[in-house]
């Protein structure tokens, strides 16, 4: 099966054809801002680190910022740095591989009035060279989806997140790449998803990754992390953390786990693979943005508007009443399962057919909303 | 007859209300009627289609989720008042 792709110099495939315009630095925002009014074409990708972390945060604030302007869905980036930060603008122009890179700092070109002029022109001249590529086929195992879910509520685990899994489960046999985190949501499914990996040896990798995730969270939060299935869940319905994690994998669908990959990391196998992180639904996207996934699979139960920059984000409801109570912010109302409309199957190949639809270039809700907030794991202090 | 619960698995020894359902009613699931309900279960609860003997798993996913701290009748609302969740899980 095919898709129409933009076809990138390392051989992967775009679904989208955009320019990134990003800041290295928080000081940066404002002329990313001013860029993207007067050119909304450009993708803005704002945030507010760039300086003040240590060594805790350096891997997965480069890992981050590199593979997202290294994703196969960015077809020319402009980075705006101030100058003086600690991430660079020059370290991350060398990580940006196959595609157009340039790169200003405000310090060195004329403050912010001036770098925004000449953003603007540099900004101009990729989104019309972008202009001129045409899609071409591409088969669908060159897709990286990943899953996540927001918001979840007692149906998302008996509607959006299997029938997502049905569509996981198409596209690992289609040959593709589905990314399965939020590391927060395996409380108590350890001794399945270990089964379900490849090998031993990557069973007890995943295994003891949750064990550790799960360790973090107790030393953090205490006693409420006892209650990561918390007294709102037990009124929703669930009775253990087991059964909220167990509805939360169901994305992932059956087939077996391939790798283990850091958070932010990229795969190197295709199929399943697990990545490490938390549950927090912007981190999580980053992450999977950077990876290098083309298309977002998001399950919601109470409803929620966030895309990401660059990636289209494919909202699923869990019930309907969510879906018609935010009109314009899902796309597609896995609620109808419950309402003995439709299977959880049919509501799958729905999911597929209209991921293929959107890699084809069909703008999904959050696209059409410009819902692209951006931000990334910071794990250490700030200095 | 109109559907007022999911079964998620066929291994599930319970099923999911996907709208209230009151005492005494059936637990309907794919046009079939299972069980009688017999207590009220509000939506989103889970409600027991055959015993579960005290310190027997509840099903849930095809996956045991919880154990009975009691032996739970068919048609009872099981929730955290019957059940724990499993030692070591």
């Amino acid at each position: 099966m095919e898709f129409l792709g933009y076809k990138r110099e390392n051989g992967k495939f775009g679904v989208r054809n955009h320019v990134l315009v990003l800041s290295s630095v928080a000081c940066a925002n404002g002329v990313v801002d001013a860029i993207a009014r007067a050119l909304p074409d450009v993708v803005p990708v704002t945030h507010v680190y760039g300086c003040g972390s240590g060594p805790e945060d350096i891997g997965v604030s480069i890992r981050t910022l590199n593979g997202l302007m290294n994703n196969p869905n960015v077809g020319a980036v402009l980075i705006i740095g101030l100058g003086c930060e600690n991430v660079s603008s020059s370290m991350l122009t060398m990580g940006v591989q196959d595609k157009p890179v340039e790169a200003l700092l405000i310090q060195e070109s004329g403050g912010s009035a001036a770098t925004t002029a000449r953003g603007i022109e540099i900004a101009a001249r990729f989104l019309k060279e972008l202009e001129a590529q045409e899609r071409v086929p591409a088969p669908v195992s060159e897709l990286m989806v990943g899953l996540k879910s927001g918001g979840s509520d007692v149906f998302s685990g008996i509607t959006a997140n299997p029938a997502v899994g049905v569509a996981a489960d198409r596209f690992v046999r289609e040959g593709a790449t589905v990314i399965l985190t939020e590391m927060t949501e395996m409380a108590g499914t350890a001794h399945i998803l270990k089964s379900r990996c490849c090998t031993p040896e990557l069973g007890e990798q995943v295994g003891n990754l949750i064990d550790e995730h799960r360790r973090n969270v107790r030393a953090s939060l205490g006693e409420l992390a006892g209650l990561s299935i918390s007294l709102g869940n037990i009124d929703g319905g669930l009775s253990s953390i087991t059964e909220k994690s167990l509805g939360c994998i169901m994305k992932s669908g059956t087939t077996p786990i391939t790798e283990l990959i850091e958070h932010a990391g990229r795969p190197s196998r295709r199929g399943l693979i697990i990545m490490a992180g938390p549950g927090y639904d912007i981190d999580s996207m980053a992450a999977e943005a950077a990876a290098g996934s083309q298309i977002i699979l998001f399950t919601t139960g109470r409803g929620t508007p966030a895309g990401f920059p660059a990636v289209p984000v494919i909202k699923i409801t869990s019930n309907s009443l969510t879906y018609n109570k935010m009109p314009g912010d899902a796309d597609i109302n896995a609620g109808s399962i419950v309402d003995s409309e439709k299977t959880i199957d049919v509501v799958g190949r729905e999911i597929f057919d209209f991921s293929i639809e959107v890699a084809n270039g069909r703008k999904t809700c959050a696209e059409i909303n410009r819902a692209i907030p951006f931000n990334y794991l910071k794990q250490g202090p700030t200095y | 007859m109109g559907n007022n619960a999911f079964k998620i698995n066929a291994r599930d020894n319970i099923v999911v209300a996907t709208q209230p359902i009151k005492k005494g009613e059936a637990v309907v699931v794919d046009g079939e009627p299972l069980i009688d309900a017999v207590e009220d279960i509000a939506a989103g609860y889970k409600v027991a289609i055959v015993e579960v003997a005290e310190g027997k798993k509840v099903y849930c996913y095809g996956e045991p989720i919880v154990e009975a701290t009691r032996t739970i009748r068919p048609g009872e609302w099981t929730h955290v008042h019957n059940t724990r969740p499993i030692p070591g899980a």
